[in-house]
């Protein structure tokens, strides 16, 4: 018993005298910059995985005393829960997401205001613009996507087709390719964001470039699905899609094992965005594709760009000196942003730089931006919120087309019962 | 009689695992059962109250009743099978058959193997190899399980018992070999075949095991998670989605945490009432047995 008390004694006197060993002559070390951990939450597409590992090599040789703490998630599943998470107890210092989270999460009131931040001087006004809510700057875009359909630019010349402009020219494209034996469309239902995503592509130009506020007006009772001429047309556009691509495999194929058909020669065509380039140069580095706006019913659509890697700084962060630093030095940094342009495969939001990865679609891109033929994907995206809304759509959407018992107005019901869930 | 300087050692013992179980089990489950009477997005500071109304949607929702259609097909069907095939590959192990060991190492190599990966395995076997078979012997057999809804349910029973037979043939394997071996001898002389041997004593022996293994298994099946979200996604569509899987969409994804909460009571409420049911049924089954 007294070895013991004795034991326990020992331990007691060295867990109290521990922190004074730490220091020499009882004061801290005043040489030593402070050690600081910044918590980073990264919400990634495919695309987006491996640039935390960039970043983090540049921080630590210039500022060695800051050591960014990674959480990464998927942003389609996992960001708004993770965000969801951290409200409960404390938000990371850093957040990157999407443009379209800047609305969701700036409307909380939780996101630092980074107007006036000298780091805005080294992005494009777009970047900055984008970032923006409610009148502060909640966020700092680094990047952008296009979406558009992205097409097996030799196909088209092999079979003498002319790139669609309207919905009768992109059906008598597909006639020609069935006849061919080549699959129409590329797509992978068994990722229900796919879906989601075309037809979110579909209405920006089918709808909210002419109602911008359609989703306020949505949710003010004053306008619906299931009686909107213009939402019976863009899911149907799904429809058309289903009906031409790949028979059995619609709801088994993911995004890789279609890219890669597509770039075989399987498939001539694919609704999707700069997020498939990466897979294209994947399989085949000199895989000869382009992108033109999906053709609506009007014969006016235009290529949307999409604002994507978005920094957001906590409201409450007590490292905001730190964070600043960080943003600076990556915001900055024109080495580091062309190697995540060119890994990610994406446009530049950061001024002066060019990526020096291969991309035939930059031709198409450069035609349509040149013609003033763009628009914003956060015409829609900050009009219906991602998680809970248009996801679950995009399942009713899946079940309108695989089950016969499933009618398009069940889906569009469907959408108008969570009328409460659309708000970003 | 327990002296008081014992009764401090227990306590000593006790208080660390009362706490962290009253902190990470009550107190959560006591705060759901609050957020279920809410309206609560799970962002928000303002937490509305709004009685019942979460529970009186639940038998109005679709969504769950479709839910717990699949997860009760799901769990019934997982029952029924890992039971029986635990048992069978237990016998034959039991049996002595030759290369046992191995045997058993392969069948329970599996269980070893988190869920996620294991869906993760199942889907490209279902989606590029054993479609290669229809190739290699030009046969036409549809294998992607996981691409309807028609057959999504096979692909996920073949994915999960591949996975847990492993597991629950252990528990019945360590439970026959408690077994006397006389009790079999003396029923060879009785003249009792092979077949009765099985049912009057393997049977009423293995009780127990049938009562934990049945318990447990239908509780864990019923908490399908992790297998449908690197599998399947819940899909196609909702075809395989399941009550969890639904509960965690709308509480997090969906932003309707109260009403979440409300389904994830219910859910508590019918695996307390499945698991006490199964309990007392299958402890008086052992009982006569």
């Amino acid at each position: 018993m007294y070895r013991k008390k004795l034991l326990i004694l020992l331990l007691t006197l060295v867990l109290f005298m521990a922190p004074c060993l730490v220091f020499s002559n009882g004061q801290p070390d005043s040489k030593s910059p402070e050690k600081i951990t910044l918590r980073v939450l990264a919400g990634q597409s495919t695309t987006d995985a491996g640039m935390e590992k960039l970043i983090d090599e540049l921080c630590e040789q210039t500022y060695p005393n800051i050591k960014l703490e990674w959480d990464i998630v998927d942003w389609g599943k996992g960001f708004q829960p993770k965000m969801q998470l951290y409200m409960a107890t404390e938000l990371p210092d850093i957040m990157i997401g999407k443009a379209q989270d800047v609305a969701t999460w700036g409307s909380q009131n939780v996101l630092a205001d980074l107007s006036g931040k000298s780091y805005l001087e080294y992005v494009l006004p777009e970047a900055v613009e984008s970032g923006s809510y409610g009148g502060k700057v909640n966020g700092v875009v680094f990047n952008a996507l296009y979406q558009g359909v992205y097409y097996n630019k030799d196909l088209f010349k092999k079979y003498n087709v002319k790139v669609p402009q309207t919905q009768n020219e992109l059906l008598a494209a597909v006639e020609i390719f069935k006849a061919n034996g080549i699959i129409p469309f590329e797509t992978h239902f068994a990722d229900t964001w796919s879906i989601g995503n075309m037809t979110m592509q579909f209405a920006i130009n089918d709808l909210f470039r002419d109602t911008p506020d359609w989703g306020d007006q949505f949710r003010a009772g004053k306008v619906n699905y299931v009686d909107s001429e213009k939402w019976k047309s863009i899911y149907q556009y799904n429809k058309l899609l289903f009906d031409n691509t790949w028979t059995d495999e619609a709801f088994s194929i993911q995004q890789n094992m279609a890219d890669a058909r597509m770039v075989q020669g399987m498939a001539a065509m694919k609704v999707s965005g700069s997020w498939s380039i990466q897979n294209f140069l994947d399989v085949d580095p000199d895989f000869n594709f382009g992108v033109f706006p999906f053709p609506n019913q009007f014969g006016e659509a235009k290529l949307i760009y999409e604002p994507n890697i978005t920094f957001m700084v906590s409201g409450k962060t007590k490292y905001a000196e730190a964070v600043d630093q960080v943003l600076e030095l990556i915001l900055s940094n024109k080495e580091l942003a062309l190697k995540i342009y060119d890994q990610t495969k994406t446009a530049p939001m950061l001024a002066g730089i060019t990526p020096t990865f291969t991309n035939p679609s930059q031709s198409d891109i450069d035609k349509y931006v040149a013609e003033g033929n763009i628009v914003d994907a956060g015409v829609g995206n900050n009009q219906l919120v991602w998680g809970g809304f248009q996801d679950e759509n995009a399942l009713d959407i899946v079940e309108w087309l695989y089950d016969p018992n499933k009618s398009l107005s069940d889906a569009l019901t469907a959408a108008d019962s969570r009328r409460e869930n659309s708000r970003p | 009689m327990i002296n008081h300087k014992h009764k401090m050692q227990y306590l000593s013992l006790i208080i660390p695992a009362m706490l962290l179980f009253s902190f990470g089990v009550i107190l959560p489950a006591i705060m759901g059962i609050y957020y279920s009477f809410t309206s609560w997005n799970g962002m928000t500071p303002e937490i509305p109250w709004v009685g019942l109304d979460n529970y009186r949607n639940i038998f109005h929702d679709s969504y769950v009743k479709n839910a717990w259609v699949f997860t009760i097909k799901f769990t019934l069907w997982n029952t029924v099978l890992q039971n029986v095939f635990a048992l069978l590959f237990a016998l034959l192990l039991n049996a002595g058959i030759k290369g046992k060991n191995i045997f058993r190492t392969m069948i329970f190599i599996p269980c070893l193997i988190s869920p996620i990966i294991v869906g993760f395995i199942w889907q490209r076997i279902f989606l590029n190899i054993l479609p290669y078979l229809n190739i290699l012997f030009g046969t036409d057999i549809n294998f992607l399980l996981f691409g309807s809804a028609d057959t999504v349910l096979s692909g996920l029973l073949l994915a999960n018992n591949w996975q847990w037979i492993g597991y629950w043939m252990l528990i019945y394997l360590a439970a026959l070999q408690t077994i006397p071996k006389y009790l079999y001898e003396a029923a060879k002389v009785d003249g009792a075949s092979r077949f009765r041997q099985f049912f009057i004593i393997t049977v009423p022996m293995l009780a127990p095991a049938f009562t934990i293994s049945i318990v447990g298994i239908t509780i864990g099946s019923l908490k399908v998670y992790e297998l449908l979200v690197s599998a399947t996604n819940g899909g196609p569509g909702r075809s395989s989605t399941s009550i969890i899987y639904l509960i965690y969409n709308t509480a997090i994804n969906g932003r309707q945490y109260g009403y979440g909460s409300a389904i994830s009571i219910t859910l508590i409420a019918a695996l307390l009432v499945v698991a006490l049911w199964q309990l007392s049924f299958l402890r008086k089954k052992e009982v006569q047995l």
